[in-house]
């Protein structure tokens, strides 16, 4: 007993030495930490501190905009801090998550799990010795209930060195490259009533992206309402519904999340003057499934029953049905009507069925393949590129370059001879499945207007589509004497099939439009020579011989493969923003570098940096990454270098000694032709690197 | 078969009699298609029952002001301004009775959610925190602040006499739960009743209101 009681005193002195940022504090559903990036920070410089929130589960804390209800943390900095409340700035918000309260009424903006709420401190120009940061975390938190709490929390700093604290400085870098950045690009809103279009004009547009959302930090907008998304060649456009209609001139301001096909989220703060939406930022299609053609479910459903219906017209179904018309025309005369609506019923049963597991199989394939792989979008160019050759080749075929599996359609026929139920609904089948060479190019075509669709969907367009094929037989088996409407079978037939070639040849030529913008001309051109090859192949399988077969297949083989690689190659964007920001990068600093640059007479720009140092990544979010500093760099030839002191350097440490820097971040400025450098100050901004002087 | 007696007749007259007041509900809903909850629309009108199970309608107070207060007692920003002292809330109703207006607090936590009471439960609680609403109404399914598109405990609405809504939004300009900020806050409830009852203009009309989610 008394051994235990003294190692209990024991430990709880252990506890009471151990500085007091090594202390979460439990304040009840969080446990919080007071950190900083340093361990020790000279007088008069700007480092950053964070709140690091551990949250229960379940329990979530706010965003700067806590949305429809809830509060955003603070903190309070007590009067006993040797830093005041105005050497505190304000918190680098990371960027939030959607928290729907109530699903369609009540949403919320914030965090789960765990939160680092990074701000920067300035230490007293006067500070003599350790110096503390002495706050109260003031927060509500809540789950279904909300609580508010407050958390004493402190932190000390010795103030005699620069000294990085490694692990706290990653983690705080790491949630401050969570924050978002200046957008690149132009917003603007346009206010019809309550529907607001927010359109977002980014050279290159946004890529492959899952989801876009914006986070208001006002309160114009209806927080829980859907915000539909459109993307354009060169942005985005997302549908908004205003919280009420009186009329605020002011510009929307907030925080454009974009969720990127990897899952990674990039966050662009806006401000959106109110006028016309701005130029190719729509027109694609929502994410994840480009429709293209823009139509709307219900209109792509109309158009699968229009096509179903067209399919009775092709050659080989046309004369089928007008036999089974005769046929029924005369046994509604001997009097078996009721069993001819029978087989009328069972007949459009078989259709529908194959149409079901088709779509089935399909909905199968995409879910297993993944939307990334069969996902139509036409913002893939080889995706685009394949596409025009297909509907170039269904019109070849629709010409009669070639004929497609007629071996199919004697297959199984036996079923379809047996009498009854049973062999109407197999006639049924037999029309969907032994008519697969008129049907399925169709097929194809459709599929691809569809695939990006929900699975329902996907299922109601090809039952809609196997409806309309069945519709004329199911028609005639109550009403035979319309066989005499029937249009006789005949040369027309082909001369039919032959028109609907053009349309497809049209769709091939606005797909290589599209692609033309995706990846540019030589994209188109590869395409188009993969026609020919497609052609060349068509042609060379209509000599029948095995030979020329073979080289048919080979060649189509290649010209799919070659085109689709060809397409596959990055789009020489060259000017917009996206594009310049991959292609911009640093190379890595050593003195002969430097002294090979100056000599070259070339201006350099050193970012003396680590992955720990958290003002490091503010100074890149902010600026080093921003459009207009790689334009200045770019239109003066500057040397842009990265000594990356991450791991310890003894040249970096050297460097830095050199200059009386006891560490990073540290900027350096060589105007062109001058070897000794400028030293930038720790926080840097646009406007000052832009109007660095170019020579001494 | 169906036989004609008094009783299927008296069964067919009431559901047509429903059907026809149904009816002529959307149609007046409709008719008053200028009402809203943004300062200067007529109020939506709403009956709704009490927490002494009496039936209570906007327009019995046509001709007065009216206060709307959304509540939810375990609400830590609704507690704010009930805990004495200062007893924020409390007083706030004490005034508007002197200014003769109708104060009308709205419960819509639903049951088994936080801040759901039933009639007794209520008028214990009013009985406890000292309060004075002229009415405590029940909404535990949520109609009235689906109505008012209430989303936040505390919520405040002040109608003006003419029907008109004179103000909404927060009780105050301290969005915290901290008791001590309602000294130095500016009470923007007890200034727009002051403005109808001089009558000058109400300054600050509408704010965004802080506090809880309601619990539908």
């Amino acid at each position: 007993m008394k051994f235990s009681a003294c190692f209990a005193a024991l430990f709880g002195a252990v506890l009471f030495l151990l500085p007091a940022s090594a202390a979460p504090v439990n304040a009840g559903h969080a446990r919080v930490e007071l950190i900083s990036e340093r361990e020790a920070a000279l007088p008069g410089e700007t480092v950053y501190a964070a709140l690091k929130m551990d949250l229960d589960n379940g329990w979530h804390v706010y965003w700067r905009n806590a949305g429809d209800a809830g509060l955003p943390p603070q903190v309070l900095v007590q009067p006993g801090s040797d830093i005041k409340a105005d050497a505190v700035g304000g918190i680098v918000w990371p960027l939030p998550h959607l928290l729907p309260v109530v699903a369609g009424e009540i949403m919320d903006y914030g965090y789960d799990e765990e939160v680092v709420l990074p701000f920067p401190i300035t230490i007293p120009e006067d500070a003599m010795g350790p110096v503390t940061l002495d706050v109260i975390a003031d927060y509500l938190i809540c789950e279904d209930t909300c609580v508010p709490e407050q958390a004493h929390v402190k932190l000390k700093l010795e103030t005699d060195q620069a000294e990085a604290n490694i692990r706290d400085g990653e983690l705080i870098g790491k949630w401050i490259a969570k924050s978002h950045v200046p957008f690149p690009g132009e917003a603007r809103v346009q206010k019809k009533n309550l529907d607001w279009a927010l359109s977002l004009r980014l050279d290159g547009g946004f890529g492959k992206v899952r989801s876009v959302r914006f986070f208001p930090f006002g309160h114009e907008i209806l927080h829980p309402a859907d915000q539909k998304l459109e993307l354009g060649r060169h942005g985005a456009t997302l549908s908004l519904t205003a919280a009420d209609d009186s009329a605020v001139s002011k510009p929307l301001e907030g925080v454009v999340v974009i969720e990127h096909d990897d899952g990674s989220r990039t966050g662009y703060q806006i401000s959106a003057a109110e006028g016309a939406p701005l130029p190719d930022t729509s027109g694609l299609g929502p994410a994840g499934g480009a429709v293209g053609l823009g139509v709307s479910a219900w209109k792509l459903i109309l158009l699968a029953l229009l096509g179903g219906l067209i399919l009775n017209l092709m050659p080989c179904v046309l004369p089928v049905l007008s036999m089974k018309a005769f046929g029924m025309v005369s046994a509604v005369s001997s009097g078996h009507a009721g069993e001819v609506r029978r087989h009328g019923i069972w007949y459009t049963a078989g259709v529908l069925v194959s149409f079901g597991v088709l779509a089935a199989i399909i909905v199968a394939l995409r879910a297993a393949t993944g939307p990334v792989t069969l996902g139509f979008q036409l913002q893939s160019a080889p995706v685009v590129a394949v596409l025009a050759l297909v509907m170039f080749a269904v019109g070849l075929w629709l010409m009669g370059m070639f004929e497609l599996g007629t071996s199919l359609q004697n297959l199984g026929s036996g079923l379809a001879d047996r009498d009854g139920d049973a062999g109407a609904f197999f006639t049924g089948v037999l029309a969907a499945v032994v008519g697969s060479p008129c049907v399925g190019p169709f097929l194809g075509a459709a599929l691809g207007a569809v695939m990006g669709h929900s699975a329902p969907i996907v299922f109601v367009f090809f039952l809609a589509m196997g409806f309309g094929l069945a519709l004329p037989f199911l028609v005639l088996s109550f009403v035979p004497n319309l066989y005499k409407l029937l249009p006789r079978p005949g040369k027309w037939m082909d001369t039919l099939k032959q028109f609907f070639a053009f349309p497809m040849f049209l769709t091939a030529a606005w797909l290589a439009k599209v692609l033309g913008d995706l990846a540019g001309s030589g994209a188109v051109a590869w395409t188009v020579a993969g026609a020919v090859a497609v052609a060349f192949a068509a042609w060379l399988w209509h000599r029948e011989a095995r030979l020329p077969r073979i080289l048919a297949a080979v060649i189509l083989a290649l010209a799919l493969f070659g085109v689709a690689e060809r397409a596959m190659a990055p789009a020489p964007a060259i000017g917009s923003s996206s594009a310049y920001a991959a292609k911009y990068e640093a190379e890595p600093w050593s003195a002969g570098k430097v002294q090979s640059l100056v000599a070259e007479g070339r201006p350099v720009f050193i970012d003396f940096t680590a992955s720990w140092c958290a003002t490091c990544q503010v100074n890149k979010a902010t600026t080093l990454k921003s459009k207009a500093v790689h334009e200045f760099f770019a239109a003066n030839d500057v040397a842009f270098l990265v000594a990356d002191f991450t791991r310890k350097d003894p040249a970096i440490a050297a460097e830095l000694a050199r200059h009386q820097r006891a560490g990073v971040p540290m900027y350096l400025w060589y105007p062109a032709g001058s070897d000794e450098p400028q030293v930038l100050p720790e926080i840097l901004n646009q406007g000052l690197v832009t109007s660095l002087p170019l020579t001494p | 078969m169906i036989t004609i007696n008094r009783r299927n007749l008296s069964l067919a007259a009431g559901m047509a009699a429903a059907v026809i007041l149904t009816a002529g509900a959307l149609i007046a809903s409709t008719a008053h298609s200028v009402t809203g909850i943004a300062p200067g629309r007529t109020a939506p009108a709403f009956t709704a029952e009490d927490s002494n199970g009496a039936s209570v309608s906007l327009s019995d107070f046509a001709g007065r002001i009216v206060v709307l207060e959304w509540s939810n007692d375990v609400c830590p920003f609704v507690r704010k301004h009930y805990t004495r002292p200062p007893g924020n809330m409390q007083g706030l109703q004490a005034d508007a009775a002197a200014d003769d207006a109708i104060w009308l607090t709205i419960i819509s936590s639903a049951p088994g959610n936080q801040g759901y009471v039933d009639g007794a439960q209520a008028n214990q609680l009013t009985e406890e925190r000292g309060a004075s609403p002229a009415h405590v109404l029940l909404d535990a399914d949520g109609a009235l602040a689906r109505l008012y598109k209430v989303k936040t405990t505390p919520h405040m609405f002040v109608i003006a006499a003419d029907g008109r809504v004179a103000y909404q939004g927060a009780i105050d300009s301290a969005a915290s739960a901290n008791v001590a900020d309602i000294a130095t806050a500016t009470n923007y409830v007890r200034e727009a009743l002051t403005s109808l009852s001089t009558g000058t203009p109400v300054a600050v009309r509408s704010t965004k209101p802080y506090g809880c989610s309601v619990k539908y």
